[in-house]
């Protein structure tokens, strides 16, 4: 038993240690990526950009290190913190210039199965939107190959990019794909609510309201209640990958997907998102305006504004679903159940700057 | 006195051209509606006049109100055939392993496999409808929606379609 033990210590320590320096081994080999089966494989990894635990290790780095911002102040971990589930708590983010972004921070989450990223979809892989923020003035504020430029200059960060891409010449383009690496590791499927899929968890009085409300559509005829939520933001996933205007403005003062695609038919469309830990992610929607949830379920229940491109599965014409504040109180303890407690304190996506700091006192 | 006014006429007629022609590409700028691409010999590019223009059929078929409505619309097949997609005596062999991915402007996505679409094998006609009972599909539906006329759960009825794709499974 004791010795058990001291095998265990010795176990932990030469763990911290690897996070420690470049010059120990670093993990290598392909990283295996667990998942519920229920989570299905309509995914692509790129085949120029396997994904390996040197990778993965070499992408947390980079995803943690503020000298790959103008200021050497901001990382990618700055606006997405794994406490809040990878966001920021911030209606609006601040970057190098002390200026607000346009759009509210995303929460990074199960990426592995996003098809098309951001809020208005513009960026369909990991490898380039993790460049966006980097090269933004106000995000990181980089010119493209400043980044690169740094991290050459620095004594532990070739290396690294060696054992990753047989080369330790740093580009932009293999940043990107280190952090996109990192990123498709962030799979949140413990929950309570994945527990209750599985059969493990009792859901409450409460929860199992707040479940049906969720789930069904109301229909007046058939004198039944419901929210309809699942229609987009269900599945094990919690979410569809849809864009919806969700009625917020009668015109969209953010004209969102229509920016990308030209299409006045998308105009105040913005990706439908997951609601995995959305009770860590306020404020709420694209421009953070909705502050906690219940002022997310009023605006459902009360508060859609009709325009030509509302959801069709919004009811504009009664500007909401009209819900009791029983059965809001109901959804929201619901909504609770998405919280997964292993993925934000999960070791393996925390800061490896700050362990091998602590680690050195 | 003569050749002023000729003057100002003439700038007064090159500035109506100049509007006129300032004014036609918004006006008259082609705006795709509907692409067709893949696994097909034609990829097209379509335009609202281009679909109008193609030969329509009508179908019956249950909403999601339960209800009947008529729907006109240019038969999937005939779409797929425009394209040079690999229909009647060409569906055979491996060609039976396409599917077809059909897109909505929110994303929304289904697929039927190729030979669902094609006459020689089905029975009813899947049609790509702009009109329901006489009028043009409401905003949110339309300008195209896909019909299957006898599926029992019209969750393949996809709306606001802007994309048909033809794909090997592989």
């Amino acid at each position: 038993m004791r010795i058990g033990h001291i095998g265990l210590g010795l176990a932990f320590v030469a763990v911290l240690a690897s996070a420690w320096t470049v010059d120990e081994p670093v993990p290598t080999g392909p990283y295996a990526l667990h998942y519920p089966a229920s989570f299905g494989g309509r995914f692509t990894i790129p085949a120029d950009n396997p994904t390996t635990q040197e990778g993965v290790y070499l992408g947390r780095m980079l995803f943690y290190e503020p000298s790959i911002s103008s200021t050497k102040t901001i990382s990618c971990a700055s606006c997405h913190q794994q406490a809040r589930a990878f966001t920021d708590g911030q209606a609006l983010s601040v970057g190098v210039t002390g200026k607000r972004t346009q759009r509210n921070s995303m929460s990074l989450v199960n990426l592995l199965w996003v098809r098309q990223l951001f809020w208005d979809g513009r960026s369909s892989s990991l490898e380039e939107q993790a460049l966006v923020p980097m090269a933004h003035p106000d995000e990181m504020g980089l010119a493209p190959g400043e980044a690169a430029q740094v991290l050459q200059k620095t004594t532990s960060y070739p290396a690294l990019f060696k054992r990753v891409f047989g080369s330790d010449t740093i580009t932009d383009a293999r940043i990107g794909k280190a952090i996109a690496q990192f990123e498709r590791t962030l799979i949140s499927a413990n929950s309570p609510y994945d527990q209750y899929l599985e059969g493990n968890y009792k859901l409450t009085e409460s929860e199992q309201r707040g479940l049906q409300l969720f789930n069904v559509a109301p229909s007046m005829e058939r004198n039944v209640r419901g929210g309809n939520c699942a229609h987009c933001h269900g599945g094990p996933k919690l979410y569809q990958e849809l864009f919806h205007n969700n009625g917020l403005e009668q015109k969209a003062t953010d004209s969102g997907r229509q920016g990308i695609t030209g299409l006045e038919l998308d105009h105040g469309r913005f990706r439908v998102p997951t609601l995995r830990n959305v009770a860590l992610t306020a404020p709420y929607m694209h421009d953070g305006r909705l502050a906690t949830l219940n002022d997310v379920l009023d605006h459902y229940s009360e508060h859609i504004l009709a325009s030509p491109t509302l959801s069709r599965e919004l009811p504009g014409h009664t500007n909401g679903f009209h819900l009791t504040a029983g059965e809001k109180t109901d959804l929201i303890a619901f909504l609770h159940l998405f919280t997964d407690s292993t993925f934000i304190n999960n070791p393996k996506f925390g800061n490896p700057h700050l362990t091998s700091l602590t680690t050195k006192k | 006195m003569n050749r002023q006014k000729l003057i100002i006429n003439l700038t007064r007629w090159l500035a109506v051209f100049l509007l006129i022609a300032g004014l036609m590409p918004i006006n008259l700028r082609a705006q795709t509606v509907l692409i067709i691409s893949g696994e097909v010999t034609k990829p097209l590019t379509l335009q609202a006049a281009d679909l109008k223009a193609m030969p329509h059929t009508e179908v019956t078929g249950n909403d999601r109100d339960a209800k009947e409505h008529k729907y006109s619309g240019i038969p999937l097949s005939e779409l797929l055939k425009q394209a040079g997609a690999t229909l009647g005596s060409a569906l055979r062999g491996e060609n039976l392993t396409k599917y077809v991915a059909i897109k909505a402007i929110d994303g929304y996505e289904v697929i039927f496999a190729l030979a669902e679409i094609d006459p020689d094998f089905a029975s009813r006609v899947i049609v790509l409808a702009d009109a329901v009972d006489g009028a043009p599909l409401p905003q949110g539906v339309g300008p195209y929606r896909v019909v299957v006329p006898g599926e029992k759960k019209p969750a393949r009825w996809i709306r606001e379609v802007k994309s048909i794709e033809v794909r090997f499974a592989k």
